[in-house]
């Protein structure tokens, strides 16, 4: 069959980093339901793959799995990709508006300049540090809320969570030649351009596990400078394959003659 | 002559679904025939074959992750055609299983086992091969056509079916 098979991973990030597990706050579904998966919305997802054989055993369809981590309490992957950008550009063009005010201002006696700058300050929200290790997309922006603004010293615990990563998809299925997963590039910046994505040899049915490492990120505050976390956790999932022959659908049986009825067919022309 | 015809039926699923029809594009058949068929790319598809060849028929989703499979494929007697044509490309809006008023010309045996009721949401469609040998009997010229259903993950409204694509053996 050639339709291609999702399966998204929704991830509660703020409860799992809580927790520091992804048992509870994870969330699966797949397009596969009308074929038999089982739990779909809980973490208790089992994959249905049907796969199909000729007479002489040789699979007859191929079945591509497609991998699509998504967030809750996040700003929607659909968001264009600048977004954090610009949304951080708007707070330091308000911010040099203000600033720009105040000085003005300054020359006016009896302004209370400190109390301004304070001012100023909650407003600008805080940037995330770069390190070598967390450059990329997420660092360098400021940080916001799920609505998009700028998280400032007022409700700092608001705050948005980077999307969960897929890094790896391991275990039985794999380990025993069932799916040959591997990340892909993508031009779909919905998936920030990679997704996970399978072959399933259906030939063997069977029930196999399988686990993803799903890597999170927490904002930790050290010495007064803001910086993403990475944090590594698993989720297990597994397949259920099973394998049918195939069979012709006019006769049933092997191939035969169309069923045509005799009184059947018209001249081109003729009412 | 090419020992096989294949017909594919292209769906845009969701576009069939949402307005209810195959038509408005929603449906577009193709055939690798090697003599000139009549219009490509249209549900109208009139494939050209020749007594003996085996035509194939596949059904494929625009949108790969949206189900589609092929129902049934049946050739209606023309008496029958014209009573069977209204509604055409229209959901058949008929639960499943339900001792369905059979499509023209199933009742005379012409059809495979899938319209007769006797399966249900566990039809398996997806292992079903479309397969058959062009009759010899087939007189050059004619235009046989045939009710291509297709079913559109399941529910009420999953299957919809066109009168419209024909065989037609190729004239000397």
């Amino acid at each position: 069959m050639p339709q291609q098979l999702a399966i998204i991973v929704l991830v509660d990030v703020g409860s799992a980093l809580e927790s520091e597990s992804l048992e509870g706050n994870t969330y699966l579904f797949d397009n596969m339901k009308l074929q038999g998966s089982t739990g779909q919305g809980t973490g208790e997802l089992v994959t249905a793959i049907n796969g199909s054989y000729w007479r002489d055993g040789s699979q007859a369809s191929e079945q591509v799995l497609n991998w699509l981590p998504y967030s809750l309490g996040s700003i929607p992957p659909t968001v264009p990709r600048g977004y954090e950008a610009d949304r951080a550009r708007q707070s330091d063009e308000q911010a040099l508006a203000a600033l720009q005010d105040l000085a003005s201002k300054s020359s006016v006696p009896g302004t209370d300049q400190s109390e301004q700058l304070s001012q100023v300050r909650k407003t600008v929200g805080a940037r995330v540090k770069t390190t070598r290790r967390t450059s990329g997309r997420l660092s360098g922006q400021k940080i916001l809320d799920v609505t998009g603004k700028v998280v400032t010293e007022d409700n700092t615990a608001a705050y948005t969570y980077p999307a969960p990563v897929i890094t790896d998809i391991y275990g039985e299925a794999v380990d025993s030649k069932i799916m040959y997963p591997a990340e892909y590039g993508s031009p779909d910046l919905v998936t920030d351009g990679w997704y996970w994505s399978a072959t399933v040899d259906t030939s063997r049915p069977g029930t196999y596990s399988y686990v993803m490492r799903i890597q999170l990120h927490k904002l930790v505050g050290l010495n007064g400078e803001l910086r993403w976390e990475a944090v590594n956790l698993t989720c297990p999932s597994a397949l259920k394959i099973t394998s049918e022959p195939r069979r012709n659908a006019f006769t049933k049986a092997g191939m035969g003659m169309l069923p045509i009825p005799p009184g059947a067919g018209t001249r081109p022309g003729t009412p | 002559m090419k020992p096989q015809v294949n017909i594919i039926a292209v769906v845009d699923v969701i576009g069939a679904l949402s307005g209810s029809t195959l038509l408005d594009g929603n449906l577009c058949m193709m055939d690798d025939g090697e003599h000139s068929s009549a219009h490509q790319g249209t549900p109208d598809l009139c494939t050209v074959v020749q007594p003996g060849q085996v035509v194939s028929w596949t059904a494929l989703a625009v949108d790969l992750q949206t189900p589609v499979e092929i129902k049934n494929i049946s050739f209606v007697p023309a008496d029958d055609r014209h009573a069977s044509g209204q509604g055409q490309g229209q959901a058949q809006g008929r639960p499943h299983g339900q001792g369905q008023s059979q499509p023209h010309g199933q009742a005379q045996g012409y059809s495979n086992g899938h319209a007769q009721g006797e399966h249900s949401e566990g039809d398996k469609l997806d292992l079903d091969v479309w397969t058959g040998v062009v009759p010899g009997w087939l007189q050059p010229g004619v235009a046989y056509q045939y009710r291509l259903e297709l079913q559109m993950y399941e529910g009420e409204n999953s299957v919809m079916h066109i009168d419209t694509p024909a065989l037609m053996c190729r004239q000397h």
